[in-house]
């Protein structure tokens, strides 16, 4: 019983974490339909912003939002500079983020060099519930990562800047018509995905070891997350594709090795992705 | 479109003209001289040269099977590598058995070939039957290249793991007639170029059939040609069938060249690098492709060595530079000045 409830404890942290690592993806994939694959380097990006602003003295709290505005504007200037004038053709989209990535990840290299680095945890302990154990920090980024989705659905259904987003995802031409500045809201919802993974990074950044290549592994988990989930669904489809990627590789590990549960998830994925393109949540 | 070296383009115009004319166009003439220089050059130079250029001409053929795909059809794949790595491995499986009656490499290099073609084949038609397009393919081609590592690595009785395994140099053996030992590294470099020379034709030929003009039409635009009565996933599986045959055998000799295979020969960062090629060297020209993965391999080897801390960044910009303004890459801007020339 103790056994299954941690169980259930641990796949709803990692799910909720996952969800936090994969939702900046979500919202540049579900909101302006741009592949980001520098979706990893922007994660990466935010770990070693963390991890060089703590080494250099910073209150931890203080270098994740150094670290989160840090890859936002940065995402900012991608936008600007490059993806805005590609926004009619996905592909160019999807292989100029990817030579972000090797930029990115190049000068991470020649930066911050190769070698494994490693966060502090600021929350080492853990805490009991009732019979369970929860490690403090892991489950605190679970219900930071909880707020941020909740906090997105009020800016989207309740504010007017999220009217003007849905309105944006529901007929571009008429929106533009009524009034609505496309491109600065097209830039916004770049720079605010990217904020985000560069959140995620550093939020997650204390739970593994730093090396360049982090943001790799969670890149193609994030977006079967958004794509298991479904696009139209950003918040809903976040949290059940997080759910279906974090806990069946938390459950399947359990039987076997980490590395065979993940082939297992990836593949499963696949199968997921062809029978349903829509996504679990998504209408047909 | 008046871009010379892209394949199709211009097609109908020269279609009536004769058989040795519609073969022997601008990209295949220079092909021709590409592949008489490389067949020239053992006799040269010798040496280091001579051993490592079958590995890039290997390279070169595994940027044509993403050209296949991606100039005739429009479709990159993220997860040639994987393809690659299997071929490597397949072959060296074969090669292990020793008292084999056969000739194992004859065996790994066909199976290689045959299941490649089968993994395509079944993957491809499992995701084109459901209209699996564009962007979603490339993420499950990415999904591929990782779960293909993952098994290299945890498959290890099989692979040898992180470890990787040793694969032997082959010998052609031709029964009673004797055999050529491709231990030598000249044998090797004619043998490959022989293949990667065979596989450039007959990419090239596709590209002047039937078969490739409707390869050609589905990329430009898929529904009309589903309007037309074509069966598209049919044609698209084929592709990709072809495409990952061509890759698979690439890999099964670069494992008998290199004597070696590691699981990061499938991973994602060598298979995001024959999109870089291809894309420097020409996404809708064969012999760019071809020419990209041989020199852009070659100057990574060479600059890694000399500064190796900002070449794979230079690389990086390039690809950036190339997407935004050189879209048909080097092969493309070579074709566009001839033909303003001509104009």
């Amino acid at each position: 019983m103790i056994t299954a409830l941690t169980v259930a404890v641990d796949a709803a942290s990692i799910t909720l974490v996952l969800a936090l690592a994969a939702f900046g993806l979500a919202i540049i994939f579900g909101l302006i339909g741009v592949i980001n694959l520098g979706h990893g380097a922007m994660l990466t990006l935010g770990a070693y912003f963390t991890w060089a602003t703590t080494a250099a003295g910073v209150p931890f709290m203080l270098a994740v939002m150094i670290a989160a505005l840090g890859v936002g504007l940065i995402g900012l200037a991608l936008e600007h500079l490059v993806i805005r004038h590609f926004y009619d053709q996905p592909f160019e989209t999807l292989l100029l983020t990817w030579g972000f990535f090797l930029i990115s990840t190049e000068v991470i290299k020649i930066v911050f060099g190769t070698d494994f680095r490693n966060v502090t945890n600021p929350l080492p302990l853990a805490f009991s519930l009732g019979p369970i154990e929860l490690p403090a920090y892991r489950t605190a980024v679970a219900g930071f990562s909880l707020a941020l989705i909740g906090g997105t659905a009020f800016i989207l259904y309740r504010t007017a800047l999220g009217i003007k987003i849905r309105a944006l995802i529901q007929n571009r031409e008429m929106a533009s018509l009524l009034g609505l500045d496309i491109a600065r809201t097209y830039k916004l919802v770049f720079a605010t995905g990217a904020l985000i993974a560069g959140l995620a990074g550093a939020l997650i950044s204390p739970m593994l070891s730093v090396d360049p290549y982090i943001g790799n592994i969670y890149l193609v988990r994030s977006f079967f997350v958004v794509t298991v989930g479904g696009l139209g669904e950003l918040l809903g489809g976040t949290l059940i594709g997080a759910f279906f990627i974090g806990g069946a590789e938390t459950i399947i590990a359990l039987a076997s090795s980490q590395a065979f549960a993940q082939t297992i998830v990836f593949a499963l994925a696949i199968v997921v992705l062809r029978f349903r393109p829509q996504g679990v949540l998504g209408a047909r | 479109m008046r871009v010379t070296g892209d394949i199709g383009v211009g097609e109908r115009r020269r279609s009536h003209r004769p058989l040795r004319r519609r073969l022997l166009d601008g990209e295949a003439l220079a092909a021709v001289v590409v592949f008489l220089l490389l067949a020239g050059l053992p006799a040269v130079i010798s040496g280091y040269p001579i051993y490592i250029l079958p590995q890039y001409m290997l390279f070169g053929m595994l940027a044509l099977s993403l050209a296949l795909l991606w100039g005739f059809l429009g479709m990159v794949s993220f997860g040639q590598a994987a393809f690659f790595a299997l071929g490597a491995y397949t072959m060296g499986i074969a090669m292990q058995q020793m008292a084999a009656p056969v000739n194992m490499a004859y065996v790994g290099l066909l199976g290689s070939m045959l299941l490649g073609g089968a993994l395509g084949g079944v993957i491809g038609y499992f995701l084109f039957s459901a209209g699996v397009r564009g962007s979603y393919f490339v993420i499950v081609t990415l999904a591929l290249s990782i779960i293909t590592e993952q098994i290299a690595v945890s498959q290890s009785q099989l692979t040898g793991g992180w470890n990787g395994m040793f694969i032997d140099r082959m010998s052609l053996t031709f029964g009673p007639l004797g055999e050529v030992s491709l231990f030598p590294d000249a044998p090797m470099y004619y043998v490959v170029l022989v293949v990667v020379a065979a596989t450039f034709a007959l990419l090239k030929w596709l590209s002047h059939s039937p078969l490739g003009k409707i390869l050609i039409g589905i990329r430009e635009n898929e529904d009309r040609m589903v309007a037309l009565g074509v069966r598209t996933p049919l044609y698209k599986t084929g592709a990709f069938a072809l495409s990952g045959a061509i890759a698979c055998l690439a890999g099964a000799f670069y494992g008998t060249h290199a004597n070696f295979v590691a699981p990061s020969l499938a991973g994602v960062l060598f298979s995001t690098e024959v999109v870089v090629w291809v894309a420097i060297g020409g996404r809708s020209s064969l012999l760019g492709a071809l020419l990209g993965g041989i020199l852009v391999a070659s100057l990574s080897n060479y600059l890694s060595a000399v500064i190796p801390r900002y070449w794979q960044l230079a690389l990086g910009i390039l690809f950036v530079l190339v997407i935004v303004y050189l879209r048909g890459g080097i092969a493309g801007a070579i074709g566009n000045l001839m033909a303003r020339r001509r104009d």
